[in-house]
């Protein structure tokens, strides 16, 4: 019996490991490569180590930090909105008599492929002078993750949470009253995760950021690519860094968020 | 005298269903007028347009001699309570409590004391800062009535308050309710799909069916009245207690439909709880005539809507 016991518990340690590696080892490999100057082939360690690429990266000399700041620009700011325009979008729909009907609009760009609607899309974009602009990017994308937040919220909004929106007019509350001291902290958690999620949608987008883009738009996704054309492996190896590290961050900050949704007096 | 309810003429349809038909009531004063009547009656639809959460098509509604029509609800004074406590999971029994005296504005010099108050009152001190979570449903239930009586509503507005408690906690609270309702003198609508409740509950009762609205003027008229099958309940357990007396008789037959299907609600009374327990019937206002003078010579037309 505990000999069995402590087989299962060595198996799920084993188990737990192998979790461990599997998502640490390619982060790992990226940072090991992005400081190396010579790996040959058939050796398991680089041959020499360097902080110069990071160094250029930090000083500003390249144009990957370029691409960063646009990058994280672009997507903090199409999951603002989406995020903003989602929530409220989704309330409406769900206690709209049209639900249905609506909610099937919200999947629409789902239908399509990304580079399909890109395609679509490029020719309005340009007729209003949108193509090639980091602007035309961003309302592009906003499309996608906007029609993602709405299907994200609207479970949110059950009879329940009108009933707490009433009770606050009830009690003397205004519109404003009732989200800031009701609806917002009620789906505080759900909005990071949206937040988030609705990021990630940007902060990956490839194909509908080049078609729209233009390839003027260089993105970190972009950018990747860029050295991977180049036969540029150190370069596309800190350029994947920094396409990593974001998320992580995000990921570290919403663990961190939900245990933090107390109670307040 | 002015009453300090009137609604007049209140209809609604949603979407060509028409929910409410011409709706007329008076509430006299400090009373608790009960509404009875089954599930999708529209006992919630009048509640929310009393409380200006939904418009009416047509009718009007005056509260202490002022139109509430125009009113948002913010600014009726009339509060409504729902059948879940609906307390904020993200602040403790105190903040829920200063909840409404907060967004009203008031300082918290004021605030604390009163809400201390409240909370000895209700005997919730020992709770004061445990998160909803943590309490049982009538502690819940107790903090979303004291949270509603700290804004002093001149009309108070409960649907179907007690319907998710157990039956001890639900006797306990309706025990609160006319207690505090009492002392306070706070006028109400209760409603609920449970008959004996509504008849424990209000200084009058009035029934809800198909839209039509109508207040009975006297309990003969509401347990003679067929749609609510209370007679042919009563009459039953009667013909029960007979037969428990000459044990070598048949049961008796079941009333002509079960108590959920002919009356809204009317739940198979317990022998044992006094309110319904014949000969007498215990309401709000008092003693009731007895079950054997009700089974007399009672009019069977109730009144029309006010009294």
């Amino acid at each position: 019996m505990a000999e069995g016991e402590e087989k299962g518990r060595l198996q799920r340690r084993l188990l737990s490991l192998a979790v461990a590696v599997g998502c640490v080892a390619p982060v790992a490999v990226l940072i090991l490569l992005s400081i190396a100057t010579r790996w040959p082939a058939g050796q398991a360690w680089p041959a020499e180590l360097t902080g110069e690429r990071w160094g250029e990266l930090f000083s500003g000399r390249g144009a990957l930090l370029e691409s960063l700041v646009l990058s994280i620009t672009l997507s903090l700011a199409v999951a603002t909105v989406s995020t903003a325009a989602g929530y409220l979008t989704s309330k409406a729909i769900a206690f709209s008599p049209h639900r249905h009907r609506l909610l099937l609009l919200a999947y629409i760009p789902f239908a399509f492929s990304p580079v399909i609607l890109g395609t679509c899309l490029l020719f309005l974009y340009l007729r209003l002078d949108l193509a090639g602009t980091a602007g035309g990017v961003a309302l592009a994308q906003t499309m996608f993750s906007y029609g993602f937040a709405v299907i994200f919220f609207i479970g949110f909004w059950t009879p329940q949470k009108q009933a707490y929106e009433e009770l606050v007019y009830t009690l003397g509350g205004s519109t404003w009253t009732a989200y800031r001291r009701a609806l917002l902290p009620l789906s505080r958690g759900l909005l990071a995760v949206g937040f988030f999620q609705a990021f990630l949608i940007s902060w990956f987008q490839y194909g509908l950021t080049l078609l729209v883009g233009g390839g003027r738009v260089k993105t970190l996704p972009l950018k990747v690519f860029d050295y991977v054309r180049e036969a540029n492996p150190y370069y596309a190896a800190l350029a994947s860094c920094l396409l990593v590290l974001p998320p992580l961050v995000l990921v570290l900050l919403n663990r961190r968020a939900a245990p933090s949704f107390g109670v307040s007096r | 005298m002015t009453p300090l309810l009137e609604v007049h003429g209140l209809s609604k349809a949603f979407g060509g269903e028409s929910v409410l038909q011409d709706i007329s009531l008076r509430l006299e004063g400090a009373e608790t007028l009960a509404v009875v009547g089954r599930s999708g009656c529209g006992k919630t639809t009048l509640l929310k347009i009393l409380a200006g959460l939904e418009s009416a098509d047509a009718g009007s509604v005056t509260l202490a001699g002022e139109a509430l029509d125009p009113l948002p609800p913010q600014r009726r004074g009339v509060l409504y309570l729902y059948q879940e406590a609906l307390l904020f999971p993200h602040l403790d029994v105190t903040a829920n409590l200063a909840f409404g005296l907060e967004v009203r504005g008031r300082s918290k010099g004021e605030i604390r004391p009163r809400v201390e108050q409240m909370l000895e009152e209700l005997g919730l001190s020992e709770h004061a800062h445990k998160a909803p979570h943590q309490l049982s449903g009538g502690q819940r239930q107790r903090v979303a009535f004291g949270r509603a009586l700290l804004v002093e509503p001149k009309l108070l507005l409960l649907d179907e308050p007690f319907g998710a408690l157990d039956t001890d906690t639900r006797a306990r609270m309706q025990q609160l309710f006319r207690q505090v309702a009492e002392q306070r003198q706070l006028p109400a609508l209760f409603v609920t799909h449970d008959l004996k409740e509504a008849i424990k509950m209000g200084h009058r009762v009035g029934h809800l069916e198909k839209g039509r609205f109508r207040v009975f003027d006297s309990l003969q008229q509401l347990v003679h009245d067929p749609r609510l099958g209370v007679k042919e309940e009563m009459d039953f357990w009667i013909r029960l207690e007979r037969q428990a007396e000459a044990p070598s008789a048949v049961p008796p037959e079941e009333p002509p439909e079960t108590p959920s299907e002919a009356s809204p609600g009317v739940q198979a009374p317990e022998p044992q709880t006094p309110e319904l327990q014949a000969p007498e019937l215990q309401t709000s206002q008092g003693k009731a005539p007895s079950a054997s003078s009700l089974d007399s010579s009672a009019p069977t037309t109730p009144a029309k809507a006010s009294s």
